[in-house]
């Protein structure tokens, strides 16, 4: 329980000014970009491996559950503290501690901001890939607990892929390597089953991460489409001709509608749906892809395609894809998101029945989403005061996932199970399946105490009652 | 037991799943020969005889191939091998999803020819394809000369399943390309030896079949000249997809084309992908190479280029290059020109080195017919992890004389994390049936 002399042990470790405890400052603890929210006991804020450890070991002597968080953008419940629960916030601890440019690689605290490390290494003629559309505001110590995703991820894979090696702090206070400078360590791969785990196995308090260097060339353009079912098929089509994108995404007639009330971003405003391309690489690689990819969308039935013809140009059709979410806000106050993920081959398929769903709970639905991983984004947007309509988005949120595991796909790409998929991992894994997905968390977290409550199905809710708008929409 | 082994199998697999007993010495693990070995060539009969083997505390090894037995500790215990050879269909392949699903028995080479009908390619690279199956692979976390580019198996493997010593079939990941959908569980089976179930099924993301490719062969009069100009390639636009650097000793178990004086060392680079892309890193990196010094560049087209890649991933593993010591060292990539004289003042006779320049590995191979010093072989493996230790680096000994290999980890290191490990390992193979003893920290 979170005691006031609790509070006070906890400004001992970390500096009184450095805990917050009163509820009219824990109120924006209490969500993140998700529909559930729980006060939290207290938040820390440490600012150093040696405070963060000091606060997990009394915390685990005081029985207290603890939750890291980052910035707050997750879309999952992940960073919602338990009942009775603290959070130690990352904030403070947001420095690029090295770049190493001969072995690219970079050093970093959990705070720092995703793309800050990117900008920070671009200098360098490197890049940090991962690239969540949340990106000006997630943490990559939230990036690793997710295993974050981002329209750039299409070419060179999630978090995972590019996470050399942690210190991470477990539940009693010890502080542990996992993975390191090499690509390759001896034994269990303990950094690859704790990216992804929400948490649930400790903190992350050091991250070395892997970075790309700058391709030669980048060349990005716009395939506009009379309907979304017509570029669901020039998916298909390209990566079908094996060919995989460094980003392929797919914005619906909706979004940009929405999109260009608050932005020009060049989208056509008649077109029914628009894709994305980039393709990056070799200048002799981009220039034959870019002639098989403008076929296959031609071929399929683009009614146009443009081409970006310089930076400008290319970061125009990006702030369009990136500030689709934000633009919802001009449609409808409340939205609700759908994460699910399918063959790349059943997009058609999936999105028609997207609109099915649409029509039978009268529910708005926009898509914005990476269509080249098969990751959807179906995304509900209403009123919350109208009566009952927040129960119909849970319930067309709870079909669009059944019919996306029943074609073969999952429950989440990127954002996570947390607090608001657990009921449904049923859906994906069985009781076995999950038992050992349990013995994993329980050599981690022997007491789990770190963000317990999330994951795994038990029935319990922190569900406030009713949707809101977000602060972080971003996706 | 009421019945013999063999005969209790026999009744549960049937004669022709129980390898005869005059076969017995094939499926030995460092000089330990099982009591018997199973084909199982159904996931009922893998559950079942797991299920019975640990009811009767039977230890069971797992094996694929049995390309790389020498990897591991020597096992506390064996008694029965549970070769999964026969276990081997293709089950899914999707080839506009670019996914495809195998039984855990299906060897690589069979599973590439597959999927080049559908114009795609599994990115997984292990020495002898022919024999190297899927789930040996990613039990031994397998990869070969492009990894610095395309990434270990581990980057590419999106679905699993295992059945447990208990008999329990379980299962993560999925057939999607992109899942957050609980924890990561392929990470942790792969590079497990084994030791937390047996793999039985897995699914894997795909390439496109690259469409051209081609290898590179420089003479430099060197290593360490022949480290800094790979090196120096490597941080080009248009570096090749690997990068290794041989000395003259390894070059002679390779079979170039032409000899590397003694002192000398050879560089190789290998580039895969679509043809002007493929064409111009080859040019460009052999002009490169050309005007920094290098003595002879040859360049390899196909069939040549592809035929000295696979020798170079088999080397060490083949019949024809099996050392008697062979030590991986992991470091950071800047560290490899370092790395590669760490062995000097060992004691025991100059090795093979072979290093990988992007993706940061040396390996040491000591060849000679003469029989190493055991004490000179254990305390050039505990120098060598002493210096590799200091740097964030490690030593994994893929080969090495079993009287050493009584006396050292072959993993290394007993670290806070196997602590960890243990309770991993206890957590999923309470009994120890799987494996015992072979992996890090013995377990």
């Amino acid at each position: 329980m979170v005691t006031a002399k609790f509070i006070q042990q906890l400004g001992a470790i970390v500096g009184a000014e450095d805990v917050i405890s009163h509820p009219e400052d824990l109120l924006v603890y209490e969500y993140d970009g998700s529909v559930d929210r729980s006060m939290p006991g207290a938040v820390v804020f440490p600012t150093c491996t040696e405070e963060v450890s000091r606060v997990l070991a009394l915390a685990h002597r005081e029985g207290v559950p603890v939750v890291g968080r980052g910035s707050g953008t997750g879309l999952s419940g992940g960073a919602i503290a338990p009942e009775g629960g603290i959070q130690i916030a990352f904030t403070k601890m947001n420095h690029i501690l090295e770049v190493d440019t001969e072995n690219r690689t970079a050093t970093i605290e959990p705070g720092v901001v995703n793309l800050d490390l990117d900008n920070y290494v671009r200098k360098f003629g490197m890049r940090y890939a991962p690239d969540p559309s949340s990106q000006k505001a997630c943490s990559l110590g939230g990036n690793i607990a997710e295993n974050a995703g981002g329209p750039h991820c299409l070419a060179y894979g999630t978090t995972t892929n590019h996470v050399l090696g942690m210190e991470v702090v477990l539940e009693d206070g010890t502080v542990m390597n996992l993975g390191g400078p090499t690509r390759e360590t001896p034994g269990y791969d303990l950094r690859g089953v704790f990216v992804g785990s929400e948490g649930t196995f400790g903190v992350a308090t050091k991250i070395m991460v892997r970075l790309l260097p700058l391709p030669e060339m980048v060349k990005t353009f716009l395939g506009i489409f009379p309907d979304i079912d017509t570029a669901c098929t020039a998916v298909s089509a390209i990566i079908g001709h094996g060919i995989v994108p460094a980003a392929l995404e797919m914005i619906d007639a909706l979004s940009i509608k929405a999109v260009q009330s608050v932005t020009d971003a060049g989208y056509p405003a008649d077109a029914g749906a628009v894709l994305l391309v980039e393709l990056e690489g070799l200048k002799e690689e981009v220039e034959d892809v870019t002639k098989e990819v403008e076929s296959a969308l031609w071929d399929t039935g683009a009614r146009d395609v443009r081409i970006a013809e310089d930076p400008a140009d290319r970061e125009k059709l990006w702030v369009g894809r990136k500030t689709a979410f934000g633009a919802f806000g001009t449609i409808a106050p409340n939205y609700y998101l759908v994460d699910g993920v399918v063959p790349r081959t059943r997009l058609a398929q999936v999105m028609r029945k997207v609109s099915e769903v649409s029509e039978k709970y009268r529910i708005t639905i926009a898509n914005v989403f990476h269509a080249g991983d098969g990751n959807l984004h179906p995304c509900m947007l209403f009123d919350e005061r109208e009566p009952g309509v927040s129960e119909r988005a849970a319930q067309a949120a709870q079909e669009l996932m059944e019919y996306c595991v029943g074609v073969g796909g999952t429950l989440s790409g990127e954002h996570g199970i947390g607090l608001e998929k657990k009921e449904y991992m049923p859906l994906v894994f069985n009781e076995a399946d999950l038992d050992q997905m349990r013995k994993v968390r329980d050599a981690f977290a022997p007491s789990n105490r770190m963000n317990p409550g999330k994951i795994f199905p038990d029935g319990v809710s922190y569900h406030a009652g009713s949707h809101r708008a977000a602060p972080g929409m971003y996706i | 037991m009421t019945s013999t082994l063999p005969e209790k199998l026999a009744s549960l697999l049937g004669n022709h799943g129980v390898v005869p007993a005059n076969r017995l010495a094939e499926y030995s693990i460092d000089g330990l020969v099982p009591a018997s070995v199973v084909q199982p060539t159904s996931r009922e009969a893998i559950a079942e005889v797991l299920r019975w083997a640990a009811a009767e505390k039977l230890a069971v090894s797992p094996r694929g191939g049995g390309t790389q037995m020498s990897l591991g500790n020597t096992p506390s215990k064996l008694d029965l091998v549970m070769d999964l050879s026969k276990y081997h269909r293709l089950l899914d392949y999707q080839p506009a999803d670019l996914t495809a699903t195998v039984e855990a028995g299906i060897t690589l080479e069979a599973f590439q020819r597959e999927l080049a009908q559908g114009g795609n390619l599994a990115s997984l690279e292990a020495p002898m394809a022919d024999r190297a199956t899927i789930g040996g692979i990613l039990a031994a976390n397998s990869s070969g000369p492009l990894r610095h580019s395309y990434g270990p198996a581990r980057d590419w493997l999106i679905g699993i399943s295992i059945v447990g010593p208990d008999g329990g079939e379980t299962k993560a990941g999925g057939k999607v390309v992109k899942n957050v959908t609980g924890y990561d569980l392929n990470k942790l089976y792969t590079g497990s030896l084994g030791t937390l179930g047996v793999i039985v099924e897995a699914t894997f993301k795909l390439a496109p079949f690259p469409t051209d490719s081609g290898a590179l062969v420089a003479v430099f009069p060197s290593m360490q000249t022949a480290m800094d100009e790979a090196r120096n390639l490597l941080a080009q636009i248009y570096s090749p997809q690997g990068v290794h650097i041989v000395n003259a000793l390894t070059a002679e178990k390779l079979d170039l084309p032409f000899n590397v004086p003694t002192d000398g060392a050879c560089v190789m680079a290998f580039c895969s992908g679509r043809s002007r892309a493929v064409q111009r890193r080859l040019e460009e990196s052999a002009t490169l190479l050309l005007e920094r010094n290098a003595s002879q560049v040859e360049r390899l087209d196909e069939p040549s280029g592809a035929a000295l890649l696979r020798r170079l991933t088999d080397l060490g593993w083949s019949a024809a290059t099996t050392p008697q010591l062979s030590l991986k060292i992991n470091v950071s990539p800047s560290l490899v020109p370092k790395a590669i004289a760490w062995h000097q003042n060992s004691g025991i006779d100059p090795p093979g080195i072979l290093a990988d320049a992007g993706f940061g590995s040396v390996r040491l191979f000591w060849w000679g017919e003469e029989a190493l010093p055991i004490s000179g072989v254990i305390e050039a493996i505990v120098r060598l992890r002493a210096i590799a230790q200091e740097s964030g680096g490690s030593v994994v000994v893929e080969h090495c004389p079993l009287p050493a290999k009584a006396q050292v980890d072959v993993w290394g290191d007993t670290s806070v994390e196997v602590e960890l490990m243990r309770r991993i390992k206890h957590a999923f193979d309470p009994l120890g049936t799987l494996n015992p003893g072979r992996f890090m920290g013995r377990l």
